[in-house]
């Protein structure tokens, strides 16, 4: 992975240390710095060295600012958590009710409405939405602003009223991905024999609905909402640019402009992480939920 | 016969599906009494499971069109309120499904699953439930039930989780309980533990028991009286001696001919029904099994519906009775 990482950004054209000077500068400077830097090292070594440094968690320090790599991500990392909760948040409380009321009455017009949605939020560019929620509720109505970031600490209120239009954004497109699973998921599980059993039982509905329909559908909509997850936290980059969100996606872009390999590789590097980590919790989630699956 | 637990009568089926409306059930007519066991043979695709589905409300209310009345200790099942029917499915009716590797949640324990329905009707302490979930698996002759009722599904064999299965449809001594297909996933040993089971709890609480199976060496095995359904209808019914003995209808007699006889040829070729059941959403006009019928010794076969009529000595508290025109023939 890390080698793909380092291999890719390296493809990149556009020398890092010509862009850090700007126009006017000595050769003399220009050969100290890229020596300071290792760029001069063959690529192979390059790697090592990064390779070898990263696994005791020093990524190295930013061709640009001249700040440890680390610093810069420990930076970014509230404003990418707190946009990724939000964003789930928000992309469950439009999938499970809607997903739910679509499979229990399928074919009726709360079903057709949630596919068209649904559809609708998958389809629809997350780009194009921010700019249409900024126009709309920042622009013609006027009611919240249309980007940037304040702290929970200094002022909850701004926080919030920040935070809502890019969670929308995002939240919207991950919530319709979530609504065709929870639908799909839960007419499997209401049509499983066990469910028919219970209600052979005499058990009351809501309790069937619980824990035969619910708790069974939950394990495939644990894997889809992990991967989501994984998508929000590894910094929803374009979203987080029109809302001039100070996140790890805002970081990675700019990284990616100033060719500022160490920043990128530790950005992208950090992303796989993530995904490993959630997969990692999604797998442990899975036995607590599925006695089938849990260890002996 | 004692007073009937179930009554059913003319009950009709319809489900709509895309390619029209199938006629599932087509006017059923049976009783059950108490201690009694009725079982219901046919084919596959006969109507025999939607027949008792529709009994306990459990089809899919969008697509099922239900008729008829269908009597549970005096009150029709088919005309009950959601409720009311909830009420009933547990302590009025116990049912069994075929496949004891899905008819159980593997999420759930199985204790669980147990103190569930007993708690759905009236069990209140979790304690008291529980304890009462150890004894019905010790009944079922789960060994080791204080164990076992901790144990998920997927940590027991099919003849177990059949017993669990059963163990739940007898959780609240219902009065009538139906076995669709419980035995047909099992081995044969396995089987024959399950129907000295069943025969057990039937003479010990004198529930009736209607058993739904295409397996007529377990209908000798355990049945009172016999329905032989075919194409939604009853096509023959009467005592086992009667139908299994001197049958009259050649759809019941091609059954029994399609069974394999250990005693006698070694050689001979097993008599098979010729062609497959009328689909559901096109029934012929007369008699159902006309299509395939080797006899059709009558000119109304083919037009008219033959009624089930009394066959044999008329007269007796349990008649014999067969809808097909060849028994008059035959009497005549």
């Amino acid at each position: 992975m890390s080698v793909l990482v380092f291999s890719l950004i390296h493809l990149v054209r556009g020398d890092p240390i010509r862009l850090a000077l700007g126009t006017r500068f000595s050769q003399e400077t220009y050969d100290a710095l890229r020596e300071r830097s290792g760029l001069d090292l063959p690529l192979v070594q390059q790697y090592l060295t990064w390779a070898g440094r990263a696994v005791t968690g020093d990524l190295g320090v930013s061709f640009r600012s001249g700040d440890t790599v680390t610093s810069l991500i420990a930076e970014r990392l509230p404003a990418t958590l707190t946009l990724a909760l939000a964003s789930l948040l928000v992309a469950l409380v439009i999938a499970l009710p809607l997903g739910m009321l679509s499979a229990l009455h399928p074919r009726s017009l709360v079903d057709r409405l949630a596919t068209v949605v649904s559809q609708f939020g998958i389809s629809v560019p997350d780009f194009w939405l921010s700019i249409m929620l900024i126009l709309v509720f920042a622009g013609t109505l006027g009611w919240l602003p249309s980007g940037g970031y304040v702290p929970l600490t200094e002022d909850p209120l701004g926080w919030l009223q920040r935070l809502v239009l890019p969670a929308v954004a995002t939240g919207v497109v991950s919530g319709s991905v979530i609504t065709r699973f929870v639908r799909s998921s839960m007419l499997e599980a209401l049509g499983s024999d066990h469910v028919r059993t219970a209600q052979a039982k005499g058990v009351p509905t809501r309790q069937v609905l619980t824990w035969h329909v619910l708790r069974n559908a939950l394990l495939p909509l644990v894997t889809v909402t992990g991967v989501q997850l994984a998508y929000l936290l590894s910094g929803v980059v374009v979203v987080e640019i029109v809302f001039s969100w100070p996140g790890l996606g805002q970081l990675a872009y700019q990284a990616v402009r100033d060719r500022d390999f160490p920043v990128l590789q530790g950005a992208v590097l950090l992303f796989a992480l993530v995904f490993l980590v959630i997969n990692l919790l999604v797998d442990l989630l899975y036995s607590r939920i599925d006695p089938r699956i849990a260890r002996r | 016969m004692t007073a009937p637990v179930l009554e059913v009568e003319d009950l009709r089926v319809d489900l709509r599906t895309p390619r029209g409306t199938a006629h599932v059930v087509n006017g059923l007519s049976y009783t059950v009494g108490a201690g009694e066991t009725v079982a219901v043979v046919g084919e596959s695709g006969s109507g025999k499971s939607v027949s008792v589905l529709a009994l306990l409300g459990l089809l899919p209310a969008r697509t099922a069109t239900v008729t008829g009345r269908a009597l549970l200790d005096g009150e029709d099942l088919l005309t009950m309120s959601p409720e009311r029917l909830r009420q009933v499915r547990g302590p009025g009716v116990g049912m069994v499904f075929q496949d004891p590797m899905t008819s159980l949640n593997p999420v759930l324990t199985v204790g669980r699953q147990l103190t569930e329905g007993l708690r759905a009707h009236g069990t209140p302490s979790k304690a008291a439930a529980r304890a009462r979930a150890v004894e019905l698996l010790g009944e079922v002759g789960l060994p080791d039930p204080g164990r076992a009722v901790d144990r998920y599904p997927h940590e027991l064999s099919g003849g177990m989780r059949q017993r669990v299965v059963i163990a739940i449809a007898l959780s609240n001594s219902p009065s009538l309980l139906i076995a669709d297909e419980a035995t047909t996933a099992l081995d044969v040993t396995v089987q024959a533990q399950i129907l000295d089971l069943v025969e057990r709890l039937r003479t010990e609480h004198g529930t009736g028991v209607v058993w739904i199976t295409h397996d007529l060496g377990v209908v000798a095995g355990i049945a009172d009286r016999v329905l032989v359904m075919y194409g939604g209808r009853c096509v023959e019914d009467g005592t086992v001696d009667d139908v299994l003995e001197r049958p009259v209808h050649p759809y019941t007699r091609g059954l029994l001919g399609a069974l394999p006889d250990l005693a006698t040829d070694d050689d001979a070729d097993l008599a098979t029904i010729p062609g497959t059941p009328p689909p559901p959403t096109d029934l012929p006009p007369g008699c159902v099994f006309w299509p395939r019928c080797p006899v059709r010794g009558d000119t109304r076969c083919e037009t008219e519906q033959p009624p089930l009529a009394v066959v044999g000595a008329g007269g007796r508290a349990l008649p014999h009775r067969a809808a097909t025109w060849c028994a008059e023939r035959e009497a005549s």
